[in-house]
């Protein structure tokens, strides 16, 4: 780029320009949403399996405990790698996004490892309106219908669960993991996917 | 009746970097670097300019054992860039 003298129109066209193109280069990928939802549907459905074949006590607790936190693991080293990688600068976005990623994280993990005998039958629903809370916030955070509308019936799958035997609890989460995560990911990376072509 | 623009401002190259960081929060030299399609040498001097007249604050750390430079606009750079939009408003769309 030139260090020229600008007209006043050429002026006004650099900044909107440049100020657009800044803006293309915050989209977010469905890469780490979809994780989460595979992990969770993969945790409960395959916690279901074990429950049927009887092996539920053996692999309950370790499968759940090693799961989670690896995702976790990988999520941090993910974004950290990612925005080194692309240069990408500090945002409004990237700190809401972010804080409302490690605080969900803490959350899920004191709930889970501390208060799961206080919460009882209401630990699946708190988890499902939690992460529901999470996905409308970023959905409407970057501005992408899909993300938010899939939060919001995450939300409704969340109060839902109040309603059913604790049994079927696991369902809830399966179900929520694909409508509020999982679709709305991989709707997320066509998106972007097409404004890239 | 038409207002000075600020000479600081009405440069190709500091414009672009200013409209980058009343984009973001901070940005590194890189960023800038790639999105402007400057060089590092015209850069840098770019950068000194607008960071002696006290519109952008510069930070040199190292990230990852490499030298990082990020950039932010402060408060006089804001009011400078929305004084200069307000200014240009008036040569596009004279009363």
């Amino acid at each position: 780029m030139e260090n020229s003298t600008l007209t006043p129109e050429e002026s006004l066209l650099l900044i909107s320009k440049t100020i657009e193109e800044t803006k293309q280069r915050f989209k977010e990928n469905g890469h780490i949403i979809i994780l989460w939802g595979v992990i969770i549907f993969a945790v409960f459905a395959s916690q279901y399996i074990f429950s049927v074949i009887g092996w539920y006590k053996k692999f309950d607790i370790i499968w759940t405990t090693a799961l989670f936190p690896l995702a976790a693991i990988y999520t941090f080293i993910y974004i950290r790698k990612n925005i080194n990688k692309r240069n990408l600068p500090k945002t409004f976005l990237t700190r809401v996004i972010g804080t409302l990623g490690w605080t969900m994280g803490a959350n899920f993990m004191a709930l889970g490892l501390f208060f799961s005998n206080q919460l009882g039958d209401a630990m699946a629903p708190v988890f499902i309106i939690l992460l529901a809370f999470s996905m409308i916030v970023t959905g409407a955070s970057i501005k992408f219908k899909p993300l938010f509308i899939g939060g919001i019936l995450l939300n409704l799958i969340g109060l839902g669960t109040f309603f059913i035997s604790k049994d079927y609890h696991g369902f809830s989460l399966m179900l929520g993991s694909v409508v509020g995560l999982i679709v709305p990911g991989i709707l997320l990376n066509k998106a972007n996917k097409r404004e890239n072509v | 009746m038409f207002k000075d623009l600020d000479p600081i401002l009405h440069s190709q190259l500091r414009l672009s970097v200013v409209s980058i960081l009343m984009t973001v929060d901070e940005a590194n030299f890189n960023f800038i670097k790639e999105e402007t399609q400057a060089t590092s040498g015209n850069l840098s001097i770019q950068i000194k300019k607008l960071q002696e007249a006290g519109y952008i604050e510069v930070k040199k750390t190292f990230l990852n054992n490499y030298p990082n430079t990020s950039l932010s606009i402060t408060n006089k750079g804001i009011e400078a860039f929305e004084t200069y939009v307000n200014n240009l408003k008036t040569y596009i769309n004279p009363k």
